[in-house]
């Protein structure tokens, strides 16, 4: 006897693994991307883990970026939460540099020279791993810096050279 | 399996290292034991203040905190490797990771999270412990975590669970007695129920850490100081079977090393051991 499937064929039901591998996905992404907390889940103690998470992230970036935080001082774990909400982590690197990024115009010098110096050996890429630079100038405060095979000088002109 | 007990070695009171405390480590004349953040060590380049740890005959255990071990992918060669690497490279008496997830549909939570104790996830756990156990040198210990939520619809209670997930495995017990007061607290519950249902002769050794409250629930940050609760835990621990080893994380918002002395005492006092400081 034969019996005719209905089309289309029903997809097979998730294997206990591929649904606890959804589930988790879900908390996941309600922790770290902005997404709804999943069904069932206390919405409050969600954001507060969420919150907690930030701030753990903004003590790694402090860590990696330790010019960039000083210069928010004690609002550096709000100021990196408030920017980094809702965006996964690229790791402590590069969300770090990211924020930098975000706030060019208004870093003091430590931290400007900080990002300069970063930026001297390394092209960002908004959706990869960055890109090592064989040579570079680039402006940081009271003079530029110059990176050429890996080497990078920080050139300070006296200040009546200082370009305009 | 549910035969294994914990080798009975006498490893006192200790402090995880760190490298902005491996001066204070390395000058603290009784330390017996030691762990390390097995993800912070560089194989082919160790710090040489861990080696000369190890060389002086102080017990390093590596501890792993991006396994995710509970997490639905099967763990992945080259970090049960890396773990392994540590564990003979610092001549480890065993090595430690989570029961936890870190990351789900290549998204990494930045910590550590909760595994639903369900069936479904105990037989995922298992696997990979089982996974994990088979690639070491030495014996694997988990750890229970501190969580600020829990899952919603589970098949045991976490006492069942653990004593389950023990069953089913070789694995030893890391009992964080700071993660026990933590749930306990942020779920109304009484810590001792905990420790009076789980199998402590499996326990491998045991943390202590401080944290504080922030929103209405309690954090077990590692940046502030052992509540005296968490030190009383300690005693009701010792008072039901003497852990192997007691270890002090502290992860950073590092006090002076007098108060940081002071607190290793504490821990000491709480167990009934000797002074290490």
């Amino acid at each position: 006897m034969t019996v005719t499937t209905p089309d289309p064929v029903p997809d097979p039901p998730l294997t206990a693994r591929e649904e606890l591998a959804a589930a988790q996905e879900r908390l996941v992404r309600a922790l770290v991307a902005g997404d709804e907390p999943p069904p069932g889940f206390d919405p409050a103690r969600i954001a507060v883990a969420a919150r907690a998470l930030l701030n753990k992230r903004a003590g790694e970036v402090a860590r990696a970026w330790p010019r960039l935080a000083a210069a928010h001082g004690a609002r550096w774990p709000a100021a990196f939460a408030d920017w980094a909400a809702g965006t996964p982590s690229r790791g402590a690197w590069l969300d770090g540099w990211g924020f930098a990024r975000s706030r060019r115009a208004h870093l003091p010098p430590a931290a400007a020279a900080e990002l300069a110096g970063c930026e001297a050996h390394w092209s960002y890429r908004p959706d990869g791993p960055p890109r090592r630079r064989r040579v570079a100038v680039g402006r940081l405060p009271g003079g530029v810096i110059v990176q050429v095979l890996g080497r990078a000088v920080v050139v300070r002109p006296r200040r009546s050279q200082l370009p305009r | 399996m549910s035969g294994v007990v914990a080798p009975p070695v006498d490893l006192g009171v200790g402090i995880g290292w760190r490298p902005d405390i491996a001066g204070f480590v390395a000058g603290l004349p009784g330390l017996r034991f030691t762990e390390v953040i097995a993800e912070s060590v560089h194989a082919a380049h160790p710090a040489d203040e861990l080696l000369a740890l190890r060389d002086r005959g102080t017990r390093i255990i590596p501890h792993g905190v991006r396994l995710s071990l509970g997490g639905a992918e099967p763990v992945t060669v080259d970090r049960v490797s890396h773990l392994a690497e540590c564990a003979e490279l610092l001549d480890a008496p065993l090595v430690s990771e989570h029961i936890a997830f870190v990351r789900a549909g290549g998204i990494e939570a930045g910590h550590l999270l909760p595994v639903p104790r369900t069936r479904a996830a105990l037989d995922v756990l298992t696997d990979n412990i089982r996974r994990t156990c088979a690639e070491l040198p030495v014996p694997l210990a988990v750890e229970p975590i501190a969580t600020l939520f829990d899952w919603p619809d589970q098949d045991y209670d976490e006492a069942g669970f653990l004593t389950e997930v023990l069953a089913r495995t070789d694995a030893l017990l890391l009992l964080d007695v700071a993660n026990v007061y933590a749930n306990a607290r942020n779920r109304g519950e009484d810590p001792l129920d905990l420790l009076d249902s789980l199998p402590l002769e499996r326990v491998a050794y045991v943390h202590v850490a401080g944290g504080s409250e922030r929103d209405g629930l309690y954090h077990d940050t590692h940046t502030d100081p052992v509540p005296n609760e968490v030190l009383a835990l300690v005693s009701e621990l010792c008072a039901r079977r003497d852990p192997p080893g007691l270890l002090l994380e502290r992860d950073g918002r590092y006090p002076p090393a007098g108060e940081l002395r002071a607190e290793l005492d504490a821990i000491a006092d709480a167990a009934g051991l000797p002074h290490v400081t």
